[in-house]
């Protein structure tokens, strides 16, 4: 007789879910700024002029994803009118050990460095953007890397405690921010380039093209890597295994399976890899909103779905 | 705190080490802890820092009911202490992990990195509480009041590193085990005669229906 599937808990006292919808939020738009800063680097280093307005659209989104970021943390926090006892870096007062701490300090640094870079973007100093943007790139991976970091030393929590997740989470921000960028220069081809030459417009045109095929890679490499955690996680450790079964048949596999992988990543990496789709400005905005969507649903599982599973 | 022991025999210092020893064997299941802690520390409704997980297992005739008495297992390495971003969670001297209230900023990160699910937030002081073993009681002198009040004498709370407690006699004489050694968080709550099913949080419950208490 197997006495386990006999076993019944008669008394218990879980106590409430930590990191809830605010966090997951907090995650995705520190990703969307992340992501959009490194398209925006790599068009201005890039150098040529037809890459100019990408470079333009992602400096703007960086700073603005950045600002609506830490909102939610605020809104999160059961104290958030001492939010500034982060902001003392003093040795005695803030523990240098803690990834938030980490995370402070790269809120501090990178929204500042980027709204340089972005102010010189949009003055046409080729020179000190290029310098603002090599700075800039480091601190762009990092500012979201931590986050991973966040969960990563999380280690009761078994989908979290993997060295995977900042490199997960990075890959997962490139993919958001890819997407916003497509849609941002779509509205910006369609709607503020009544003006340009037929010539221009098609260079334009081009260009997001050559973004979807972008979006397409990183999709790629992102589904790798969720496909070697679900891997991992599934003959792991039983509480590993329990976030597994949330995932991909239990309470989140409708979030997982069906938006993540199959919406999300799916459906989008066809659209942008099919020749009678992969031209067109409505289908390619399409498939960035369903990335976008997917990712969010992304977010929402690990940090919602990695805290599911009990821990007494 | 930093109270230090007489010199022992071999002529050196030895700091207080506090550990709780629960010995399963004496224990009937009663929640007269959970009830003394909710008193003695104002803990608010519907919130615990220690309370008996109950388990029933087996099939008719061949059954049983096991308890679990749960506290924060007070860690040698808290990986609480280690994520809180502004040292409102610390360490005393004498092992006791501790959260300041008047630093706690209600981030929550301790809560999601603690793999006990021991802490929570206070919904009248909008901050983090957790078990502390009755830190103001012991500086006082007296016990925890969970141990005071354990009518089976299940609780044995002391010093192990005083050779002559009787935690570290029973320690020294019995088997104990503690809950998820794997994680290294090294917890400073020690069971004798603990039942796998009930110290596994993954058994006899339905999970895609785990209910999570709402927030505060
Ligand atoms: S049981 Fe949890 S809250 Fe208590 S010291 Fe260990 S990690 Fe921290
Ligand atoms: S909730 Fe309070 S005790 Fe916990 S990590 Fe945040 S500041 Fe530290």
């Amino acid at each position: 007789m197997d006495v386990g599937s006999q076993v019944t808990v008669l008394y218990n006292a879980p106590h409430l879910m930590p990191f809830q919808l605010p966090i997951a939020q907090y995650f995705y738009f520190t990703g969307l700024s992340a992501g959009s800063f490194v398209i925006s680097v790599i068009a201005v280093l890039g150098g040529k002029v037809e890459y100019k307005p990408l470079g333009r659209i992602g400096a703007i989104l960086a700073p603005l994803c950045l600002v609506l970021a830490p909102l939610n943390l605020l809104v999160d926090m059961t104290q958030p009118l001492r939010a500034w006892h982060l902001m003392t870096y003093l040795p005695g007062y803030v523990n240098f050990k803690s990834p938030i701490t980490y995370g402070v300090i790269l809120l501090t640094v990178y929204p500042i460095s980027a709204t340089i870079y972005a102010y010189f973007v949009y003055s046409n100093n080729h020179k000190m953007s290029k310098f603002f943007a090599i700075i800039g790139i480091p601190l762009a991976i990092a500012v979201h890397g931590y986050t991973g970091f966040i969960l990563a030393l999380g280690k009761g929590r078994a989908l979290w405690n993997t060295s995977l997740m900042p490199t997960l989470f990075i890959v997962s921000a490139m993919v958001s921010g890819i997407a916003l960028m497509i849609i941002m220069a779509i509205v910006r081809n369609v709607f503020l380039m009544k003006n340009a030459t037929a010539e221009e417009r098609q260079k334009d045109a081009k260009l997001i093209h050559g973004l979807g095929g972008f979006l397409g890679a990183a999709i790629i490499t992102d589904m790798f890597l969720l496909f070697n955690a679900v891997l991992v996680i599934l003959t792991s450790s039983k509480e590993a295994f329990e976030a597994a079964h949330l995932l991909l048949w239990g309470k989140f596999s409708m979030e997982f399976i069906g938006i993540e992988i199959v919406l999300g990543s799916l459906i989008p990496l066809f659209i942008v890899y099919y020749p009678k789709t992969k031209n067109s400005f409505k289908w390619l905005t399409f498939a960035s909103l369903l990335t976008m969507i997917g990712i969010f649903a992304m977010r929402f599982t690990v940090v919602v779905g990695g805290q599911s599973v009990p821990l007494h | 705190m930093a109270k230090e022991l007489e010199p022992s025999r071999d002529g050196r210092k030895r700091k207080i080490r506090y550990a709780m020893l629960v010995d399963l064997r004496r224990c009937v299941g009663c929640q007269s802890c959970s009830v003394a802690c909710k008193s003695e520390n104002e803990v608010p409704l519907g919130k615990f820092r220690t309370w008996v997980k109950v388990i029933e297992k087996g099939r008719y005739p061949d059954v049983s009911r096991h308890f679990l008495p749960s506290f924060c297992n007070n860690c040698a390495k808290p990986i609480c202490n280690r994520n809180c971003p502004v040292k409102a969670t610390y360490v005393r001297d004498d092992g006791i992990v501790m959260v300041n209230m008047h630093r706690c900023i209600g981030c929550m990160y301790c809560m999601a990195s603690c793999p006990y699910d021991v802490r929570y937030i206070n919904p009248l002081r909008k901050i983090v509480q957790k078990c502390d073993w009755c830190a103001h009681r012991l500086d006082a002198g007296l016990l925890p009041a969970c141990v005071e009040t354990c009518l089976g004498r299940a609780l044995i709370f002391g010093d192990i590193n005083d050779p002559n407690s009787e935690i570290s006699q029973l320690m020294s004489t019995n088997p104990v085990v503690t809950l998820k050694p794997a994680l290294d968080t090294q917890p400073h709550v020690f069971y004798i005669g603990a039942d796998a099913d009930a110290m596994d949080p993954t058994k006899g419950i339905d999970i895609d229906h785990v209910h999570f208490h709402e927030p505060y």
